[in-house]
């Protein structure tokens, strides 16, 4: 299936055609929602990342990355629930469109990285003990991979609408 | 990564003509006056309402205000039906190969749609 052909079956789905039907101010209400979701979303990764870039070295990194971290996940969760039924209003006028072909691939390398940075000895250790010089360096890498992820999908996905 | 990120921004670089659904910059100054069909009727989804009329041997797709903001004009879906002859005025896309027009006003018989009545 190609992606014009994917977009094309989207639209067509029961869920386009739920979405289309929801009325004259739902297209800007669940785009704000998805907003919401991605200022959720990255806000939290920013503070994250940039406290394992180096940054406020004197609050430990044990106590930001819980509630960075869950803030995180509510804020995928809210994006993913509505940029999906936003999508699906008019998916064929997205046929052609490169943003969106760097937008999904950088989400998909985005939430690579969170997976391999979660399964680092670094990651698992830095709740309960300092970190080495050399496990700080491979939080550093996580964290330079996670923002230049995250702000190319959503640098992508913002100009979808001006292409 | 810098590879990405400089992707990324030289995209957002070359985009920055920005049109689409996001404001008059991609239109003709000059307005445009249509007669044709309608080939699907008046759709409020999506960031802009839009339809598709039929002039000659080309469909023209009609960019419509915003769904609240065309449903203040009046327009509602279904109400021009499939079939009907429409008059629009509008400014249509600097790329003429494309047939897109911003559409500020519609006539159908005697029903007249100001979608965007400061530009008239």
């Amino acid at each position: 299936m190609s992606v014009a052909q994917f977009l094309t079956w989207l639209e067509h789905s029961p869920l386009g055609a739920f979405t289309r039907s929801l009325g004259v101010w739902s297209y800007g209400v669940i785009n704000l929602v998805h907003i919401l979701g991605i200022i959720l979303l990255f806000g939290s990764i920013l503070i994250l990342d940039l406290r394992m870039l180096g940054a406020w070295r004197q609050i430990p990194l044990a106590l930001l990355s819980r509630p960075t971290t869950r803030l995180a996940q509510i804020g995928l969760v809210v994006a993913l629930c509505s940029g999906i039924p936003m999508i699906t209003v008019k998916s064929t006028d997205y046929i052609g469109n490169p943003f969106l072909l760097i937008k999904f691939p950088a989400i998909a390398l985005a939430l690579l990285n969170v997976l391999l940075v979660h399964r680092t000895e670094a990651w698992r250790a830095h709740r309960v003990r300092d970190l080495m010089p050399s496990e700080r360096n491979r939080l550093k890498i996580g964290a330079a991979l996670s923002l230049t992820f995250w702000l190319t999908a959503i640098t992508a996905g913002r100009m979808i609408g001006y292409w | 990564m810098t590879l990405m990120l400089r992707a990324a921004f030289v995209a957002a670089l070359i985009a920055t003509p920005a049109y689409a659904h996001h404001g008059w910059g991609g239109q003709e100054e000059a307005v445009t006056s249509l007669t044709g069909t309608v080939v699907q009727g008046v759709s409020m989804a999506g960031p802009h309402a839009t339809m598709k009329i039929k002039v000659g041997g080309d469909v023209w797709d009609l960019t419509l205000a915003p769904p609240a903001r065309a449903a203040r004009s009046g327009l509602k879906e279904g109400l021009i039906p499939v079939g009907a002859t429409v008059t629009v005025r509008g400014n249509r896309n600097l790329d003429h190969a494309k047939h897109e027009m911003k559409t500020i006003y519609i006539k159908q018989g005697g029903s007249e749609y100001h979608v965007y009545p400061d530009r008239e």
